[in-house]
């Protein structure tokens, strides 16, 4: 009896789960289930990866990336790409230059505005309106304009909330101002953006709104001088995501006014109108953000300009769990998860299951040594002295130091081991794909005969004598960080037993209190991660800009020593690159950076990180393009049934 | 007895307002980059640079005074505003009310049973001491205060989800998320079960249901240890007590010896016990919530505290203090219920 009712038991659990597998659920509709979420819908509030899932896919902008390619771009509500030889691009005798775009007729928004009775302006979605309706939309209410595009990139400037969209500013005053609020202070004589007269900002923006005028249906960028990432910005996202201005008025956004932009500056979230809700021309429509089940919804927009997407819908939900995550995979009920690496394997062998594997990022991972360090009640640095204890403030402003702990790290080790063979190690700055970008620049090895002999330098030989204990930080779950700490650590005690790395994890909250927002740095080696928004190397988002400027990302990090010697070496060689348009010119001097950040030994350059997708089988047309991250572009994906 | 309620309820204020100083007083003690996790979650976030961080704490007033930025807080709430919470993305109190019905849902259907059934089988266990029904809820019991409330929920997923596709994680399959979602459905409470009745819509609601079913048998089965030995140990030392030798000796019968005049005054020590129980649980269970992928006050509150997303912590925080006076109130007033001899003073 026993055996015959385990026998039915068996067939009937069998039954059930291949019928799970077989069956393909939810047809049409692309079950997106992640860890991340959203922020918010605004291309000008939104700053990070996550955030720009949304936007990417509701709204359009002038130009896309061509496919995965960085540098490549293709024609999207601009119907060309500027270039010197079509003349959309020209310089000026006075050494400006001017990005012209020809607008795209007939891009219309997901909703229009159609006129009533009464000359009340009511927004309709498009989609579904009959021909009589069409007939009424008010003109400019809800189809893309040059004006709108003029507006996009003024709004995104004027907000000035996010670093990505002050990235345009930096493109339109060609790096002078970083932000408006510099502009204003600068014009100002130094009063404060809040606190600035209405003439001042009249006066910032009349000579913004003079650098992006509108000419029939064209629009034209004009920069002071050069800026070779401009169409690198213009195709991100973030800012340059264009927005019906009719629109935004009609939901309480700026309305276009040079008087009245202040009022709209650095809103708080709560306070954007299109915090949580769009009207973009992409290829789908937001349906339902359910915040508080952190689940979107995205409809398909069947009358995008480069035609219907695939697919019906797209329902991201944040789901915490990895395991709950993997058996709705394992089910059909998602279509795409995202994943912890060390199930990758065991993935790809899996029925109905397809992994895309080592997909390029331009990413890089290191320890960033840092100094001089906060001495002030610092557990980092132990007894603050070099005597075995604990670590002088600026133990890594010795080059024989820092040298050491880049031979004393087994790379090698790592990637097979850790990072399963699926990347290759980071040679600086600018990873693979980025300008000066060379496969044979020299690299650290593991080399205890060489760390050995560098120690024994460092500190007029006294290191060696006295050994030393420091604490590295690594953000809390990130294993492969503090793996790449425990293989330094091992072969630092390998060499002399007195070295004494301590490793300890922390919130990311913590770790960025010790290197952000203060006069001296309170980690003296840190694991992160940076990579560029855009495919240029310098200028202020670019790889090298990032970590070897002295006013980069990574210098305002890691201490004064770092940013002088950035200063003194590289600043240089980083302006005299950023000068010139020529890729000839300019290839060699970012490659040359690139030598530099070896021979200064700035960082220990661990791996460039690498990208994976996990999907059911039926998944096809991800495009993995390294600038954008990876982000799901979900016009090209289609889903068999 | 109403007197007595009005007074305990008047103590709210009291502790509401301490918790809020407590909480806010461990805020202060995290610097202000510390505390602009809030905004800026990942390292993504501070790409910006020391411009950019500068600028975030200076727009949040992250480095105002401990008085300011409390009495900006408390400000706010006297007009009935708990702030905005990053995490959910929208008003703190809005996120509470709408996670609220979920989390009502899912306790009251896990809660009441669960207490029923420990009721019944501790006062079984209590009856048949020592003899095989005793033993066999014994072992039933400690087995499911053994799991771990994550072992146990991964084994239903991969048992009743993953081989028989009975219990999907989630609140509502897709197609039921669409019907949810269309105009047509009306969205009386926020409770999926109760809306889909409301709206005459069964299929729905079975759907529900059935997204339901996982969650609520571990809560109840991992729960049921305590209450059950509880009431147990109340029944025997019930069954020990003179009139109920009395009433034996009197010939009335076992049955309505054990279960009318034994098992009502041996509720009480369960009483206390369930109370604390349910404000627990409608604190929200953290880890049930995120194994099944269900959207409740655990998950918010958990995802809040990693965040250190203050206003919502201290909303979390004041429902949470909210619910436990309520609740010890209401086991208060329950006792003389189940034992007139209990007056409340």
């Amino acid at each position: 009896m026993k055996r015959t009712l385990t026998i039915v038991a068996s067939l009937i659990l069998g039954a059930a789960a291949s019928s799970a597998i077989a069956e393909t659920k939810n047809p049409g509709t692309f079950v997106f289930l992640w860890a991340d979420d959203v922020q918010s819908f605004d291309p000008a509030y939104i700053a990070n990866t996550p955030s720009s899932y949304g936007v990417l896919n509701v709204y359009s902008r002038l130009l896309n990336y061509k496919g995965s390619e960085i540098s490549d771009f293709v024609p999207a509500i601009s119907t060309e790409v500027p270039s010197l030889e079509n003349g959309l691009i020209k310089q000026g005798p006075d050494g400006s230059v001017s990005y012209t775009f020809p607008i795209r007729k007939g891009v219309h928004t997901h909703k229009v505005g159609l006129k009533g009775a009464g000359g009340k302006i009511s927004w309709e979605y498009y989609d579904g309106l009959s021909d009589a309706q069409k007939s009424s939309i008010e003109p400019g209410y809800g189809e893309i304009t040059p004006d709108d595009v003029r507006y996009t990139f003024l709004r995104a400037i004027l907000m000035g909330q996010s670093w990505m969209s002050n990235a345009i500013t930096e493109v339109v005053t060609a790096g002078k101002y970083t932000d408006i609020a510099k502009w204003v202070e600068a014009e100002g004589g130094g009063a404060k953006i809040k606190e600035a007269k209405p003439e001042i900002l009249r006066k910032v923006y009349d000579q913004l709104a003079s650098q992006i005028t509108v000419e029939g249906d064209k629009v034209t960028l004009k920069l002071p001088k050069s800026f070779p990432a401009t169409l690198g910005v213009i195709a991100l996202p973030f800012g340059a995501s264009i927005v019906d201005r009719e629109w935004v008025a009609s939901v309480g956004g700026w309305d276009g006014s040079g008087d009245t932009w202040i009022n709209y500056y650095r809103p708080e979230l709560s306070a954007d109108p299109l915090f949580a809700q769009e009207n973009g021309s992409g290829p789908f429509m937001l349906e339902d953000w359910n915040r508080t089940e952190r689940r979107i919804t995205l409809k398909r927009f069947n009358s995008y300009f480069m035609g219907p997407a695939s697919l019906e819908r797209v329902v991201m939900r944040t789901v915490p769990e990895w395991t709950t995550r993997r058996l709705q995979l394992l089910s059909g009920d998602a279509d795409f998860v995202t994943t912890p690496v060390e199930f990758l394997d065991e993935l790809s062998k899996t029925d109905g299951i397809k992994v895309v594997d080592g997909l390029p990022k331009v990413f890089g991972r290191g320890l960033f040594f840092a100094w001089p360090i906060d001495d002030v009640d610092n557990p980092a640095i132990g007894s603050g002295k070099l005597d075995g204890a604990g670590i002088p403030p600026d133990f890594f402003a010795d080059i024989d130091v820092r040298k050491g702990f880049n031979y004393a790290q087994n790379y090698d080790v790592l990637l097979k081991q850790v990072l399963l063979g699926k990347t290759v190690q980071s040679r600086g700055p600018t990873v693979r794909g980025i300008m000066g970008y060379r496969p044979d620049s020299p690299i650290y090895s593991y080399n205890p005969a060489k760390a050995a002999e560098h120690f024994k330098k460092a500190f007029g030989g006294k290191l060696w004598e006295t050994g030393f204990t420091l604490t590295a930080y690594v953000q809390e779950g990130t294993p492969q960080g503090t793996a790449a700490l425990s293989a330094l650590q091992q072969g630092l005690q390998r060499i002399n037993p007195k070295f004494k790395l301590k490793i300890q994890s922390l919130p990311w909250a913590s770790i960025s209190d010790k290197l952000n927002n203060r006069a001296k740095p309170a980690s003296p080696l840190t694991y992160m991660g940076w990579g560029p928004d855009y495919s240029d190397p310098g200028g202020p988002l670019g790889a090298a800009s990032y970590y070897l400027s002295p006013t980069g990302l990574v210098g305002g990090m890691v201490g004064q020593g770092y940013r002088d010697l950035m200063e003194e070496k590289f600043k240089p060689l980083l302006d005299e690159a950023w000068a010139s348009n020529d890729p000839a010119v300019r290839e060699p001097i970012y490659a040359k950076l690139q030598e530099m950040s070896y021979e200064y030994a700035t960082t220990q350059f661990l791996w460039e990180d690498f990208g994976y997708i996990v999907t059911r089988s039926n998944i096809d047309g991800y495009v993995n393009n390294m600038i954008l991250y990876g982000a799901w572009d979900f016009y090209t994906i289609k889903k068999a049934n | 007895m109403l007197n007595y309620a009005f007074r305990r309820l008047l103590m709210l204020p009291v502790v509401m307002f301490a918790l809020s100083l407590m909480i806010f007083a461990l805020q202060m003690s995290l610097t202000p980059t510390q505390r602009l996790a809030a905004y800026a979650p990942s390292p993504d976030f501070l790409k910006g640079g020391q411009e950019s961080i500068r600028m975030l704490i200076e727009q949040y007033g992250l480095n105002d005074p401990f008085y300011i930025q409390y009495g900006r807080w408390i400000g706010n709430i006297l007009t009935g505003n708990l702030g905005w919470s990053e995490t959910a993305r929208q008003p703190v109190g809005t996120a509470l009310a709408s996670l609220l019905p979920a989390t009502i849902e899912l306790v009251f259907l896990a809660f009441f049973p669960g207490l029923l059934l420990a009721i019944y089988l501790g006062s079984r266990a209590g009856i048949y001491l020592n003899r095989w029904p005793d033993h066999l809820i014994r072992v039933f019991t400690i087995l499911g205060w053994s799991f771990p409330v994550y072992v146990f929920g991964l084994l239903m997923l991969l048992v009743f989800y993953s081989a028989l596709d009975w219990f999907p994680p989630g609140r509502l399959s897709q197609w039921a998320q669409a019907v949810v979602a269309s105009p047509s459905f009306v969205r009386y409470t926020g409770a999926n079960t109760v809306d889909a009745l409301l709206n005459g819509n069964l299929s729905v609601f079975l759907d529900a249901l059935r997204h339901l079913v996982a969650p609520v048998v571990t809560l109840i089965y991992v729960n049921l240890a305590n209450m059950t030995r509880v009431m147990r140990t109340s029944m025997l030392e019930t069954l020990r007590q003179d009139y109920v030798r009395t009433a034996r000796a009197k010939g009335m019968p076992r049955r309505v010896v054990e279960l009318h005049h034994a098992r009502r005054n041996a509720l009480l020590p369960v009483a206390t016990i369930a109370g604390m129980e349910l404000a627990y649980m409608m604190g929200g269970v953290v880890i049930t919530e995120t194994i099944f992928d269900y959207s409740g006050l655990g998950q918010f509150a958990a995802k809040s505290a990693a965040n250190l997303d203050f206003p919502a912590i201290l909303g979390f925080g004041l429902y949470f203090a909210l619910v436990l006076v309520v609740l010890n109130l209401l086991v208060d007033l329950i006792y003389p219920l189940l034992d007139p001899r209990v007056k409340t003073k």
